[in-house]
Order: structure tokens, then C-alpha cells, then sequence
């Protein structure tokens, strides 16, 4: 093992950790609890796996939606209409949004930075536009999982828990990887890159479909949370939203960032103002304005290259302003 | 069908002064705005309070709105935009996605999320035409529509500021060295795109409805428009406003209404990735 792969082992052993007691724990969790961590867990998925073509690949997809939204019906689909057991159902839902990233990455990637978001958004809206025409798929009114099909609130909590563990191993392993040096390479100037020998069409293709198939997956689970899903909801809006402002208030093209992102969005904004979903939309919407403004770097960044600043200091035994070393502190 | 055409023709006049802003604003500033559709319901809601409240005709209304557009989106684009514009591709574009969903929620909060019309008295009526039957809504709003790229690419090649603004939109670094305050031109070619955007929200308003969480359509619609009319093209948008009208009109005409969101996403994904610098032209400004 490399010296880029051990210095992760602190940070690994607190989540290693943190993912047993939870595991462990699901027992003694109340109802409460076990809903508010799944739901905490799958935007940790949707903005972690958002993170990876977004933050390391540079390519903001607005397409969470359209994934999110896939999954759900894949999954419940397969259950309503289908003898499919639970575990298929759920995989099939990331094998599905795999495959559609596969075949959209043909024309997506056509298009660079800013049309890649449009055509995205008009893919998130054309898909949602054909469900609501689709009859099979109960069009407006959408369509339920079988009652009896439904899994009990521990068990979804642990499905999500171990969906978001995959979900940091494959953010870990592109932010230490070779993989991720050729997709921020690509990122930071796609030519360049290319002259370098790296292939820049099928590194971010791998990236597209790593995003989707999690995402794809975090909709399944969705789905089964919410029982019920039609189009309007599956494919909304919201979905994107929720993982563009999660992984870029944290900070994107990090490790930790939608962690805390998450943390910060979910506890800091909607749970407090959760009567006034207005409210909760413009202070998300400004508080995603200023990080972008004036911390880039996000919420995740601001915090370790503070750390990094104050340990600088303590090492000179003074305080002048911090320079050079403090940006050394890279952000996880 | 004739009927149908002639109202997609018209509705292209429509979608044009829906696009124009989101157009000029790509193609001067390179910047996508993704808030492009919350200047539009934004503009609508102001003119409804206008409207409501002195009872003016909506377009009179523009006399109001538009300045007021102006004024609300020149320092957004100065102390906002303009410093995040060249710190990477993808910061703008997450700035002006935090910015619509600010605005959606401003809207909610302050008027509710029931759809919402601007009362003119032209506004359900309709004439005969050489006895194609069309609404008057539809008829002004084309019109409306002409008028305002015409204006705006005679502004753009005919008038000094016109030259300073094509000459930002060429090479901004250049320009600035002959002495243009780059950015002032790109926080007023802003405003200016949000006062267009207030005369295609008022006849959103007046013609459709407004809603809160409607701006996501209108901003596809304006990128169907911008992108079969060429990407920074004046005229093209009024080329791509037809495009999109006649093709909407034609579709929901065969294959049912039902169809209309279908139809025209699908159609623009399409479009946009067979030729994603536009079907028609190149840009001029």
C-alpha cells in the first residue's frame, strides 16, 4: 500500500466504526430514529454519488431526478408486475440506471460543461414527460409496492446504511485511486488530458455510470420507503436539488464534504423549518449562492484548511498570518 | 391544422421573447443561466401586482416591470456573477441554479402556490384572420415578439454600446484594454436580459398562467428556442421560437395534447445533441 492510500486510515477506521455501531445498533433505534437516519443515509448516497461526476468529473448533471425517479419505478415495477424477489428488484434498479447512463452517454457527452447540464435537464424532463404518458406505469396516478412486498423500517435502514458505505468506498477509491487522478485530470482541462494518453470518454463514462447505478439504487430504496411513487414526485425536482446543494455546501470533489453537506442541509435547514418548505427553499437556495461566491471549497474546506492554519501556527510557536503552508492543508 | 399552424407561428413569436434574455445572456456573457425561467415568473408576478393593484393593462405594466427587472438583476449579476464567471465552468452554473431556487421559494412564500393570470381585456379574446381563427393574446405576443429581437439585434449592430457589448462578447480581456468597464457592460447586459425576460413573462402570464415552480418549463422552452436558433444568435432566436411553436402546434396536433411536454423535451434533447451549436446559423453577438 502506497503512502496516498495509508494516510486515509484514520479517517477510515472512525467510518468503519461508525458503520458497525450502526449496524449493530439498528435493534435499539426507535421508529423515529431508524426513518430519519434512512432518509439522512439515502441523501448521503444521491450527494455522494452526485459528488463523483459533479465535484471529481466536473460535469454538474441535473439529472439526479431522472435517475432517482428510474430506479423508483424499475423497482417497484418489477415487484407489482413481476414474480422478481426483493433483492433482484432492488439491484435491477441499478443495473437500469447503469444502462441508461450507458446508452445517454453517447449524445450527453457530446456536450461540454454548461450544455451537458441543459441536455441533462431536458433527459431528466422528456423521461418524467414519457411516464406520465405510460399507462403500464399507472401514468399520473402512478403505482404502489405490494403491501406484503414492503420491507420493515429495520431493514431498509440497514439496505441504506450499507448503499451509502458502497457509496464513500467507490468516492474513496476514486479521490485516491488512479482512476480519479485521469477523471480531475479530465476535469481540470479535458485536451491536455487527452494529449496525456488519458481517454477522456471513457473515464467520464465509467464516472456517469458509477453516479447513476448509486443513484439508481438510492431510488429503489426510496421507493420501497415511500410505497407509493408517481411521476411528479419520482422525477422531481427536488432529488437534484437536494444533491447538488448537499455536496456543494460540504464541498465538492471531497471525501467528507456531502457528509457534512448533508448534516448541515438536513439538520441545519429542513428539519428546522420544516412547517415553511418556502422558508427552507430560500435559505438553501442563498446559503448555495454564498458557498459558491465566497467558499468554494464548501463548508468541509473552510473547516480543514481553518485546522490547517491553526496547526501551521502552533508549529511556528506564533502567530502571524498564516501563508503558504496554511493552503497546503488539502481538504479530504 | 391551418389553425394549428398559424398559432405556432404565433406562439414562436411568444417563445422568442421568452428566449431573448437567456440568448443575449449566453452569448455576451458565456454564462448559462440556469434562473433564466424565475426571471420570467418573477417578472409575471410583478406585473400582477401592478395589474391588481391599479388595473393598468398588462403591458402598460412593462413600463414598471421592466425597469424593476433591471434593477433587481444588475447587482445580482455585478456582486454575484460576475466574480464566480472564471473560476471554473461549473461555479456559475451552480450560482444561478441556488439563485432559481431562491426565487421559487421567494415566490411561494409571497404569493402562494396557486396559478395565477394577468387580467387584460384581450386577453381570452380572439379574431378571424382570412378565416384562420387565432387569439388576440397570441397575435400581440408575436408581434411583441418581432419587435423585440428586432430591436434588439438593430441596438446590437447599429449603435456604439452595441459595438462595446459585441466586442465584450468577442474577447472580453481585449475589451477591457481598450478601456470598456467589462465588468458594468456584463452586470447591465444582465439587466437588460431580465428587462426582455419581463416582456416574455408578462405574456406568459397573460396568455398561460404563473406558478411558483414554473420557471424549470419556461427555461426548457427558452433553451429549445436558443438552441435551434443558434447558441448567442439575436435573430436565430426568433428563427428558434418559430421552430419550437410550429413543431409543438404540429405535434399536439397529431398525436394529441397529452403529448405536448414529450414532444418538445424529447425533441430538443435531440436537437441539442446532434448539433449542439444550434441547427440554424451561427452567433452574430
Amino acid at each position: 500500500m502506497s503512502a496516498r492510500w495509508m494516510r486515509d486510515l484514520p479517517g477510515a477506521a472512525v467510518f468503519a466504526v461508525a458503520f458497525l455501531i450502526l449496524l449493530a445498533s439498528t435493534g435499539s433505534l426507535s421508529r423515529y430514529q431508524l426513518d430519519v437516519g434512512f432518509t439522512l443515509l439515502t441523501f448521503l448516497v444521491i450527494a455522494q454519488a452526485w459528488n463523483i461526476l459533479g465535484g471529481f468529473g466536473g460535469h454538474v448533471s441535473l439529472a439526479v431526478s431522472g435517475f432517482v425517479g428510474a430506479g423508483m419505478y424499475t423497482t417497484t415495477l418489477l415487484l407489482e408486475k413481476t414474480s422478481a424477489g426483493l433483492t433482484v428488484s432492488i439491484l435491477a434498479a441499478g443495473a437500469v440506471a447503469a444502462l441508461g447512463a450507458l446508452l445517454f452517454s453517447v449524445p450527453l457527452f457530446r456536450l461540454r460543461a454548461a450544455y451537458f447540464s441543459v441536455g441533462t435537464l431536458a433527459l431528466t424532463l422528456t423521461a418524467q414527460a414519457a411516464v406520465v404518458n405510460w399507462g403500464y406505469a399507472g401514468a399520473t396516478q402512478g403505482i404502489s409496492v405490494p403491501f406484503d412486498a414492503v420491507p420493515t423500517q429495520t431493514s431498509l435502514f440497514e439496505m441504506a446504511l450499507v448503499l451509502a458505505a458502497v457509496a464513500l468506498l467507490a468516492t474513496w477509491w476514486v479521490r485516491r485511486g488512479t482512476f480519479g487522478l485521469r477523471l480531475m485530470a479530465v476535469r481540470d482541462n479535458e485536451d491536455a488530458a487527452g494529449t496525456l494518453g488519458v481517454a477522456a470518454f471513457r473515464v467520464k463514462l465509467v464516472a456517469f455510470v458509477l453516479t447513476s447505478a448509486l443513484t439508481g439504487l438510492a431510488g429503489a430504496l426510496l421507493a420501497l420507503r415511500q410505497v407509493s411513487i408517481e411521476p411528479g414526485a419520482a422525477f422531481g425536482l427536488t432529488w437534484t436539488i437536494n444533491a447538488i446543494v448537499m455536496a456543494a455546501v460540504g464541498g465538492v470533489g471531497t471525501l467528507a464534504g456531502p457528509l457534512v453537506g448533508v448534516l448541515v442541509v438536513y439538520y441545519g435547514i429542513q428539519t428546522q423549518l420544516e412547517s415553511y418548505p418556502e422558508l427552507s427553499a430560500i435559505l438553501t437556495g442563498v446559503l448555495l449562492v454564498l458557498i459558491v461566491r465566497f467558499a468554494p471549497e464548501g463548508l468541509w474546506g473552510v473547516v480543514t484548511r481553518g485546522a490547517g492554519t491553526l496547526a501551521a501556527r502552533r508549529r511556528r510557536g506564533d502567530s502571524p498570518p498564516a501563508s503558504v503552508d496554511a493552503r497546503v492543508a488539502e481538504p479530504m | 391544422m391551418v389553425d394549428a399552424l398559424a398559432q405556432g407561428i404565433l406562439l414562436g413569436g411568444l417563445y422568442a421573447s421568452v428566449a431573448l434574455g437567456l440568448s443575449v445572456v449566453f452569448g455576451v456573457l458565456r454564462l448559462v443561466n440556469l434562473a433564466h425561467g424565475e426571471l420570467l415568473i418573477g417578472a409575471a408576478f410583478l406585473a400582477f401586482l401592478v395589474v391588481d393593484g391599479t388595473g393598468v393593462d398588462p403591458l402598460l405594466s412593462l413600463l414598471v416591470v421592466a425597469p424593476a427587472m433591471f434593477a433587481i438583476a444588475y447587482p445580482i449579476q455585478r456582486y454575484v456573477l460576475t466574480p464566480v464567471l472564471t473560476r471554473s465552468e461549473e461555479a456559475p452554473l451552480v450560482a444561478t441554479f441556488g439563485l432559481s431556487l431562491a426565487a421559487t421559494g421567494l415566490f411561494a412564500e409571497l404569493w402562494g402556490s396557486d396559478p395565477r393570470s394577468l387580467h387584460a381585456s384581450w386577453a381570452s379574446s380572439g379574431i378571424s384572420v382570412l378565416g384562420v381563427d387565432m387569439r388576440v393574446a397570441y397575435v400581440i405576443a408575436f408581434v411583441a415578439g418581432v419587435l423585440l429581437v428586432a430591436a434588439t439585434h438593430v441596438a446590437l449592430t447599429r449603435t456604439r454600446r452595441g459595438a462595446a457589448v459585441r466586442a465584450a462578447a468577442a474577447d472580453p480581456d481585449t475589451a477591457a484594454v481598450m478601456g470598456i468597464d467589462v465588468r458594468r457592460l456584463y452586470a447591465a447586459t444582465f439587466g437588460i436580459a431580465a428587462a426582455m425576460a419581463a416582456v416574455g413573462g408578462v405574456f406568459i402570464g397573460t396568455a398561460f398562467s404563473i406558478t411558483p415552480t414554473g420557471g424549470v418549463t419556461w427555461l426548457l422552452t427558452g433553451f429549445a428556442v436558443v438552441v435551434l436558433g443558434g447558441i448567442g444568435s439575436v435573430l436565430g432566436t426568433l428563427v428558434g421560437g418559430l421552430a419550437v411553436g410550429i413543431v409543438e402546434a404540429a405535434g399536439i396536433e397529431i398525436v394529441g395534447g397529452a403529448y405536448r411536454d414529450l414532444i418538445v423535451y424529447g425533441l430538443f434533447f435531440v436537437a441539442l445533441t446532434l448539433r449542439p451549436t444550434g441547427i440554424f446559423g451561427r452567433a452574430v453577438a
